[in-house]
């Protein structure tokens, strides 16, 4: 199933998301994250799209993978964090 | 003696020459054979800047660009898209190393900003720091930046607006909802300015380049020289144009 979101970080910028997911066992098959936001390194965000494939769509789970991608890559978001990711990629299924 | 960094005026140049410039420099100022380089310069024809994670078919009426002779490329930063027309746009690109720029990222955007905020008092404006990455005058935008690092080097760029038209922006960028279109550009036509609309007269990128010389300079506690791109600048402007910015793979990545 494709879907996309539209989301407003709080005190931040435009998060913007396009998602294929399993709707069945609510896996993502494929995620870009797109927006006005920054990131350091910029090509974190190139990694964080490829391991989130095959995560579990639940808030747990999201917020456990890229928070691990955010330390292992040491991503310095401006704009933008983990939550508001994890809440933009949940409103794709609302 | 005061430090000297080099100062590169190259106007007129494509949107993808322009962004192949600005990596160019970082490429040789990562690899020490520049000192810190300020560069002023300005699109021909106009230009849409989308940031790095903007998605192209989102957020730029592709049509619209054709029929109205304006040029499109991805950049190397983030944040949004910009339309280049009548503007300065700088570039500053330095060694993360130099103590000149602080190491915290957003505390080096407001450094940078400095300049571009004592510049503009040269041109009898006073103007302030909005963060993230803005500059206002009386609560509206007339400055943008963005910023990237790589290879230990700092690259900020942005816009110096000279005269803005708001409403052929709108004629080349997609809005999420075209029912607010209006109320969207009348919104907009409220919160950004230009140095031709506070000072009401027209300046031209000579004279607002001279006075940005002078803000940075004074923000930097630097001399500014003249100087032009090195023959390994001009051969990897070339590389990264026909590589990276000219390709359909990287302005469609996402």
């Amino acid at each position: 199933m494709q879907s996309k979101s539209v989301y407003k970080v709080p005190n931040g910028k435009l998060l913007k998301i396009f998602l294929d997911y399993d709707s069945k066992n609510k896996l993502i098959t494929n995620i870009h994250i797109t927006g006005d936001f920054f990131a350091y390194p910029e090509e974190s965000i190139d990694v964080m799209e490829k391991k989130l494939k095959d995560t579990l769509l639940t808030k747990k789970n999201l917020l456990e993978k890229i928070n691990s991608v955010v330390k292992k890559y040491k991503i310095e978001f401006i704009g933008l964090d983990a939550e508001a990711l994890v809440e933009g990629i949940l409103r794709c299924m609302e | 003696m005061k430090e000297q960094w080099r100062l590169l005026k190259t106007e007129d140049n494509s949107a993808y020459t322009n962004m192949a410039i600005d990596k160019a420099v970082m490429v040789s100022c990562s690899r020490g054979k520049v000192p810190p380089t300020v560069r002023f310069y300005t699109w021909k024809p106009p230009a849409i800047s989308i940031g790095y994670f903007q998605s192209l078919n989102e957020e730029v009426d592709l049509d619209a660009c054709k029929s109205l002779g304006v040029e499109f490329v991805r950049r190397i930063t983030g944040g949004g898209a910009v339309f280049h027309d009548k503007e300065l746009t700088y570039s500053i690109i330095i060694s993360e190393s130099n103590p000149k720029v602080p190491k915290n990222i957003l505390e080096s955007y407001r450094r940078i900003c400095g300049a571009v905020i004592k510049g503009l008092k040269h041109l009898w404006i006073e103007s302030k720091y909005s963060p993230i990455n803005d500059i206002i005058v009386n609560n509206k935008k007339i400055s943008g930046s963005a910023q990237t690092r790589k290879s230990k080097t700092v690259l900020q760029h942005g816009t110096v607006l000279m005269d803005v038209d708001i409403d052929k922006m709108f004629k080349l960028l997609k809005v999420p909802n075209e029912k607010i279109k209006d109320k969207l550009i009348a919104d907009v036509k409220q919160r950004v300015t230009s140095i031709k609309h506070i000072s009401d007269n027209n300046v031209s990128f000579n004279e607002t380049s001279d006075a940005m010389k002078i803000g940075f300079e004074e923000e930097f506690n630097i001399e500014l020289v003249n100087d032009n791109l090195t023959k390994e600048e001009i051969s990897l402007t070339k590389k990264f144009e026909r590589e990276c910015f000219s390709t359909t793979e990287w302005n469609y990545r996402r």
